[in-house]
């Protein structure tokens, strides 16, 4: 009868919290999202898997000797997943659109306005019984700048408590990016601008592609050297794309590695879901500032496209504008969505990638700022 | 609640600071791709191989004409079919 007790009590079901139950139906939604509606799947699906895992009674997934605290302390802890998949990134994007229209790096640099914006907000919510600090603060606002790495690097330097949250903030806002950005890009823009045609891009050399990422190095190393890390991975993995001599690393970067970190950093994020940390007012705080962050990041880069619009010689069409708040590529697709809708002939997509690759500069500059002014 | 004032009062700096560098910072590289990438593009353009040239005996024309042996072949052809036909019949 004792052997009976023991082994009812090794099980799961003797052991369940209503907290653990509550996390596993969040990661199984995280499933859910990434399986059915095709929601950033590549992350979610390891991150709602490990949600799972590390909320099993008794395993001790997240405990010391556990699997997934091993992998949250060697990579997410450390750093270094987010700057390899940084490195993959650099390695994915191509800087001819914006080397060829370097004005839009302004729209890139407009776009931000949304993690600082939503800095203040953070604090703001303090006024209501939240309680954050301006570290947790910067780490919530930095999910303005709609690139999933940049955001886990900043949270786990700042607020690694807060981690989990804001990376299930981070990716679901991007994958709901086709759903939050048009009405805003619509009601800030009339018929007449979305309609605008732009001249077509100048070819980019091989030597401008080459020197691009040296150079972007070199000023981060002059003027904003805790932004090193981010921007000289990121640089790394673009000169290895473009210098073209070393063809099988920009490869490996941009296939095996990637997806490889990819699968270990979901499951390190999804090992921060657990019910003490998830089951909050503060994940309630995060998850709509979320949305203001995004919101008012779309709406500065319209804005600073409209203006540049009326300022400038040659014509900018204002929908590319959205496309500064990196998420790329699918906020340059939404804005050669939304333009081909007013205009069917009309085919946005390169230019609005100039702006987009200018946001991943622009978050990892606004991160680096962050982390040499808070942390 | 003083201490949640000279909060906003940091974030609000932060802001400020924050969005100025970033300009300044992406501004700068503005300038950077307009005077270095740009004078690097005059003076090393990107060298266009050309394609070989075709030889002469290659019959694949692009320009739409039928090489005349290659019609004087096929009318033989046809003709000489022609009368193999009807001899056998």
């Amino acid at each position: 009868m004792e052997s009976l007790k023991v082994l009812w009590m090794s099980t799961g079901l003797a052991n369940f919290e209503l907290g653990q139950v509550i996390m596993m139906l969040v990661g199984s939604s995280l499933l859910y999202l990434a399986i059915a509606r095709n929601f950033e799947p590549l992350l979610l699906v390891p991150m709602g898997f490990g949600a799972i895992l590390t909320n099993i009674p008794v395993a001790g997934f997240s405990e010391v000797g556990g699997l997934l605290h091993y992998i949250y302390y060697v990579g997410i802890d450390t750093g270094i997943f987010p700057l390899l998949i940084f490195m993959g990134v650099g390695a994915m994007t191509d800087f001819g659109a914006l080397i060829a229209n370097p004005k839009t790096l302004l729209l890139g640099a407009a776009a931000q306005f949304g993690i600082f914006a939503t800095l203040f907000g953070a604090i703001a919510l303090n006024f209501v019984g939240l309680d954050f600090s301006m570290k947790d603060a910067s780490a919530i606002a930095i999910i303005g700048g709609a690139d999933g790495p940049t955001a886990i690097f900043l949270a786990s330097k700042l607020a690694p408590d807060l981690l989990g949250a804001i990376a299930v903030a981070a990716y679901s806002y991007m994958a709901l990016v086709p759903i939050i950005q048009p009405p805003i890009m619509r009601a800030l823009t009339t018929e007449q601008e979305r309609k605008i045609e732009m001249a077509q891009l100048r070819h980019v050399t091989k030597v401008e592609k080459v020197i691009f990422p040296l150079g972007v190095l070199l000023m981060t190393i002059f003027f904003l050297p805790a932004a090193t890390p981010l921007v000289g991975m990121f640089c790394l993995g673009n000169l290895m794309r473009e210098c073209g001599v070393v063809d099988r690393l920009s490869s490996t970067a941009q296939n095996e590695l990637i997806n490889i970190v990819t699968i270990f950093l979901g499951l390190g994020v999804g090992s921060k879901l657990s019910a003490e940390q998830f089951l909050n007012t503060k994940t309630l705080g995060i998850l709509a500032l979320g949305a203001v962050a995004f919101s008012i990041g779309t709406a500065t880069g319209v804005l600073m496209a409209k203006l540049m619009n009326k300022l400038s010689k040659e014509k900018v069409n204002p929908l590319i504008g959205a496309a500064g708040v990196s998420a790329v590529p699918m906020a340059a697709r939404v804005a050669n969505k939304v333009g081909l809708e007013a205009n069917p002939h009309n085919f946005l997509l390169m230019h609005a990638m100039g702006p987009n690759v200018a946001g991943v500069l622009g978050s990892a500059v606004a991160a680096g700022i962050l982390l040499a002014l808070v942390g | 609640m003083e201490n949640h004032q000279a909060l906003f009062l940091e974030a609000g700096t932060l802001m400020l600071a924050g969005m100025i560098f970033v300009f300044a910072f992406l501004g700068l590289l503005i300038v950077f791709i307009n005077v270095v990438l740009v004078k690097l593009a005059k003076k090393y353009p990107d060298t266009i191989v050309k394609s070989r040239p075709t030889s002469k005996k290659n019959n694949n024309k692009t320009d739409g004409s039928i090489n005349p042996a290659v019609v004087a072949a096929i009318s033989a052809a046809v003709s000489q079919y022609r009368q193999q036909q009807s001899t056998q019949k």
